[in-house]
Order: C-alpha cells, then structure tokens, then sequence
C-alpha cells in the first residue's frame, strides 16, 4: 500500500472538452511518479454543501514536470463545484489512491473497454503500454458512449496509434449500439488467434457486461469500479462491494480495479 | 513554555486530549500510514460485535450540507478475528488503545467485554449503546435509562479497566441516560454519536441509503454535540469525551470550554486524514498565545451568560 498523503496544489490548465467533459491539469503534484493506471486521487472541493472529497482517476501524468491530469464530466453538484476552478486556484489532493490494472506481457493482445467518462484510466494505461515497449497495433481501443459528443478526446487516443473502436447508443460514430456489443464481435473473432486481455472502466451495467464476456469466452481481465467514497483510504467502509467467494471489499484500497469474475455486480 | 496537553481520564493519562471515533479509523492500521498513531490521545475501534458484520448493501453513506449520513450496519470482523488480527497490530502502537464494543443483547456486551478483559493492551472499553444503525439493540439500549444501567452493569463485572458510556443524542434528555450509565458503573461519557436522519433521491424517490436512513455526522451536528456536552457537564458527575463535527482545533476548544475533557474526531478524518495532527498543533499554539499551560485551564470554563 503506497502511503496517501494530502497535498496542496495548483491548478495549472483547465481545457474545456465540451459536452460538459473538463481536463484539469494540476502541478507540481510531488507523488506522480507513484500513479499508475487505474490509480484515483481524492479531490477536495470546500464549500458547505460539499463536505466529501470527490475521486477521480488519473488521467495521464508528466513525471518531469510533476502534472497530473484529470478528467471529469459535470455530474452533480460536486463534479459541477469542481468545474467551477480557476486556473491558479489551490486545489488539495489526497493520494494516490487504489491498486491499478497490472499491465499484461507484451505478446498479450490488450482490449481496452471505455464507456463514457470511464476512459482516462484506459487512456493512461494504453499510454504506459507503448511506453513500456508494447507495439500500438496490437492495443485494441474500444470506447462507447450515448452519442458521438460523449466521446471526447478521440483525437488524443487515436494519436497513439492504437486501434480504435467507437460505439455510440444513437449510431453517430461508429458501431450503433453498446460497445460490448463490438467487444463480444471481436472477442469471437480474435480469440482464437490472440491470447487477448480484457480492462474495463465505465458504467456499471457496461462492467458487468464485460465482466461476462471475460467469464464466457475464457479472457483474463481487469475491471475498474466506482462506489461512493466518502474517505478513499479504507476507513468508512462505505465503499464496499460483494465477492464472488464471499465477503466484502473495500472499493477504494482493494480496488478500484478488480480482476474479471472477482466481484459481484 | 510548552503547554502541557496530557489529560487524565478515570486515571489513565492520554498524552493530548484529542482521539478517533469509533467507525472512522477502522482498527488503526490505515490511518498509521498516514501519520504515527503515537499522535493521538488514543485510537477508537469499529464497534466490535460478537459475530463479524457484513452491514448493510451500499449505498451506505450519502452527502449532505456539511456533513454526512452512514448506515454502515456496524460491519466489522467480529470479537475473534479482532484479538486475532488486530490486536497484535494495536499493542505496537504508541498510545492508548480504546475499543468500542456493541451488541444486540446485554449477553452479547458482556460476553466481547469479556474477552477484552484479558488484553492488557486494551486500556479502555467504549460501550456503544447509541448506534442507529441497526434494528436489534443500539439505540434501544441508548433510549432506555434502565437497559442503559444493566447493559453498563453488566460489562462493569466482567472488564476490570474504565468503561465510558457513548452515548445517543436522540433522545428525550440526554442526562438521565448519562445518570443510568453512572449509576451502572462507567466511568466517563462520550458524546454523542450520530443523530438519525435521512435523505432521499428526488430523481428515483428512493431514500440515499438502502437502510432508508441513516446517522447525520459531521460539521451539520457540531452545535448540536456541544449543547449536549454542556448539558451532561453541568448535570452529570463523570468526565466527558466530546464528539461531533470537529474537524479543527478550533471546535475543540469549543468543546473543552463546555466542559469536555477530551475530544474524538471521526468525519473529518475522511476529508482530512491528517486532522488530528494538525489539531493538536493548533491546540498548542492557541495555548502559547493564551498562555495557558495546561488543558485543564479550558475545561469547563466557557464564561456563560448569567
Ligand atoms: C475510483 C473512482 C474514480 C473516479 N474517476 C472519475 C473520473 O475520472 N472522472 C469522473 O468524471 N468521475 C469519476 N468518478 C466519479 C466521481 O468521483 C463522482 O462521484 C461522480 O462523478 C458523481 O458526481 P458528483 O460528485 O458531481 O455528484 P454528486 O451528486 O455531488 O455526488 C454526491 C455523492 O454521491 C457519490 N456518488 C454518487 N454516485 C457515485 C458513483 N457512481 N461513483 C462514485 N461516487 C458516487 C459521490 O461520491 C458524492 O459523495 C470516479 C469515482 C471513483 C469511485
Ligand atoms: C462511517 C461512520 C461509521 C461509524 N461507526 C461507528 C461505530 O461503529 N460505532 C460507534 O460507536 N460510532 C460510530 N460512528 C459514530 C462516530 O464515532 C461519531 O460518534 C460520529 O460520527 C460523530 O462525530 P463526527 O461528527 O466527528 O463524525 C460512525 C460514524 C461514521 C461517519
Ligand atoms: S471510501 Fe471509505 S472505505 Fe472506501
């Protein structure tokens, strides 16, 4: 367990993704050699009415620069609070939080499944895999959404060189349908051939579909889970999720990521 | 001069006068990744209970105004485990070791009380009659002045160290109970626990919490807490451990100045884990200003309007 601690920081670029999607880019962050992909930092956001912290994954990190990235879409009023930040305002992170995805052996074929605003982990991970030597082309990208405006930063992911796979609900990019629907397409066609490994993040009806699918077809795999998190280092209890062989685990220090077949949703 | 920040409670000595509650620091091992637990007055269990709890589905918890609402359902890993799992972690630590023990029958206090009484380590016992959050026990007890006094009794002979009586703020008058636990053998009083509440989603018209309601913490009950801790401190003979929204040494002067002899932060530690460090350091510099040398200078002292 790497040690949370709570640091001030700042708020250095705020780019406006549209749709109500926001990147914040906070520095220096002094621990971001210490988030990895699937990792979440508690965000404080002070005012009355929103006394808890927020959790959000990181979403890429510049360890020479010390940045941290985050994207978040405008939810609630917590997420609605934190879109309201200024650049140069002082923002207090608590992590790095969680234990992220364990990144697969270079002869894996990695199939990477985004719903919504559940990407940026997905991103950073895709990301640390070209930089640890994985070949792009084999980096299967898919991400869904509603419509085509819910699927932000395409560019960006796309840029990598990895293969990408759009699905939107109402058919105006990509696949029409849900993603899973494209990833269970793929998954026969490949599996066979490919030793592939399923990561997912997104909402949850979307992570128990993929959960399924790794059950059915036989493909080892992580998925990442959101829960309320009032303390995000394991003291409330308030984030729990039911196991497969019995018992409770705490979303925030056992998880968020979890191994395919491990919880139940 | 340093201010000398060391409290005495039914003869122990804590080395400052600010604790964990109970439910907000689990067994201690988390929070020790955060800061040395050698900072604290003493450490607060999870309500330990005889069988281990799995508590209620989430949602358990939900946000409001300042504060928070928890149906946890008193999960935790049961009397066995804890001796076996977390104890041995808990007797390393360098301060004092409370653990809060609950029940849904006088038999089951009495019987975890028991097994507690053998560890040395464990230097106090907190009885919570007063969680919310369960349908058997709990508040009943905490409601109930008789229960209170036999529940209290009833540990009193089986744990030979203080026992304090944490008690429920949703009640009629508060210093009865306090009297009852008194009268039953404790030694100290924590006030309060969380007061029942509720919140519903106006989008699905389903209440936040699958336990349909909950116990209100945090900053929301602070002025509630301290109206509470003065009114057992003016009626009541035994010393008292303040609880409810503190999260800055400010509020603990608050409650030391009402009469608290000591403090427990619990929500706060969600937003800021490190809390207790830095109250304790405020503690010190307010002392330093006010040239006051010991914390038994604020106790009680608050300057009421005649
Ligand atoms: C590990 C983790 C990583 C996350 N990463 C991101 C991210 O990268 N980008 C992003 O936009 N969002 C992310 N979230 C969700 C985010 O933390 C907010 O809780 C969510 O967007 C709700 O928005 P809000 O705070 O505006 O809603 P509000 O209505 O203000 O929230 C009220 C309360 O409900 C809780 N809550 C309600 N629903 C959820 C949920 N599904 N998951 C978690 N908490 C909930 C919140 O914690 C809060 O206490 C993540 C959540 C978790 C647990
Ligand atoms: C998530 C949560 C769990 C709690 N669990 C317990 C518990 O198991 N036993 C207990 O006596 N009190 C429990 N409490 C109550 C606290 O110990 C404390 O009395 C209350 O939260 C008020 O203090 P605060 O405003 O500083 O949080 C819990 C509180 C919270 C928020
Ligand atoms: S959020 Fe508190 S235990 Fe996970």
């Amino acid at each position: 367990m790497t040690k949370p601690s709570c640091e001030d920081t700042t708020l250095v670029r705020a780019r406006d993704l549209h749709h109500g999607y926001f990147s914040f880019t906070f520095a220096p962050y002094p621990r971001v050699a210490e988030c990895h992909p699937g990792s979440f930092v508690h965000v404080q956001l002070t005012s009355t009415d929103i006394y808890l912290r927020r959790a959000m994954s990181v979403a890429s990190v510049n360890t020479r620069r010390h940045e941290l990235e985050i994207i978040f879409k405008v939810f609630g009023r917590g997420t609605a609070a934190l879109s309201r930040f200024t650049t140069g305002s002082k923002v207090n992170i608590l992590g790095p939080l969680g234990v992220g995805f364990s990144k697969p052996r270079s002869t894996y074929h990695p199939v990477l499944v985004a719903g919504g605003v559940g990407f940026p982990p997905l991103m950073f991970l895709a990301q640390q895999m070209i930089d640890d030597g994985m070949d792009p082309k084999n980096i299967h990208f898919f991400y869904g959404g509603r419509s085509e405006r819910d699927l932000v930063e395409r560019a960006r992911i796309k840029k990598m060189g990895i293969r990408f796979y759009p699905a939107t609900d109402d058919g105006s990019l990509g696949d029409k349908g849900l993603v899973t629907k494209s990833v269970e397409k793929f998954i026969k066609d490949h599996h066979a051939k490919e030793r592939l490994r399923l990561y997912g993040c997104g909402p949850e009806p979307m992570l128990k579909a993929v959960d399924e699918l790794g059950m059915q077809y036989g493909v080892a795999g992580q998925i990442s889970l959101e829960s309320p998190m009032p303390c995000g280092i394991g003291i409330c209890l308030g984030c729990v999720v039911k196991l497969r062989v019995g018992g409770h685990a705490r979303v925030c220090c056992e998880g968020p990521v979890f191994e395919i077949g491990e919880v139940v949703l | 001069m340093t201010p000398d920040l060391r409290v005495t409670i039914a003869g122990v000595e804590f080395a400052n006068p600010v604790m964990t509650a109970s439910g907000c620091c689990n067994y201690g091992e988390e929070l020790a990744q955060v800061f040395p637990l050698s900072k604290l007055g003493a450490l607060v269990t999870k309500s330990i209970t005889l069988k281990p709890r799995l508590g209620h589905p989430v949602p358990r918890t939900a946000e409001t105004a300042s504060g928070m609402l928890n149906a946890i359902g008193l999960a935790n890993v049961g009397i066995d485990a804890f001796i076996k799992d977390k104890i041995p972690f808990l007797e390393k630590q360098k301060t004092k070791i409370i653990v809060n023990v609950a029940g849904a029958t006088i038999n089951e206090y009495v019987e975890v009380s028991a097994r507690l009484a053998d560890i040395g380590r464990v230097d106090i016992l907190e009885i919570n009659i007063s969680c919310p959050n369960v349908d058997e026990g709990g508040l009943e007890f905490g409601q109930s002045p008789a229960l209170t006094e036999k529940c209290i009794a009833g540990v009193r002979k089986v744990f030979p160290r203080p026992i304090i009586a944490k008690l429920a703020p949703n009640v009629t008058d508060i210093t009865q109970i306090a009297d009852a636990a008194h009268q039953g053998g404790a030694d100290a009083f924590a006030v309060i626990n969380s007061l029942v509440g509720t919140s519903v989603d106006i989008d699905t018209w389903r209440p936040r919490l699958t336990n349909n309601r909950g116990g209100l913490t945090g900053p929301a009950i602070k002025p509630i807490a301290l109206a509470m801790v003065d009114k057992v401190y003016t009626k009541c003979k035994l010393p008292i451990i303040g609880i409810g929204g503190i999260s800055t040494y400010r509020d603990v002067i608050e409650f030391l100045l009402v009469g608290a002899t000591a403090v427990q932060v619990g929500t706060a530690l969600f937003v800021e884990p490190d809390a207790p460090v830095k109250i304790v350091e405020g503690l010190k510099e307010y002392m330093k200003t006010k040239k006051l040398s010991h914390i038994n200078d604020m106790i009680g002292k608050v300057r009421k309007y005649t």
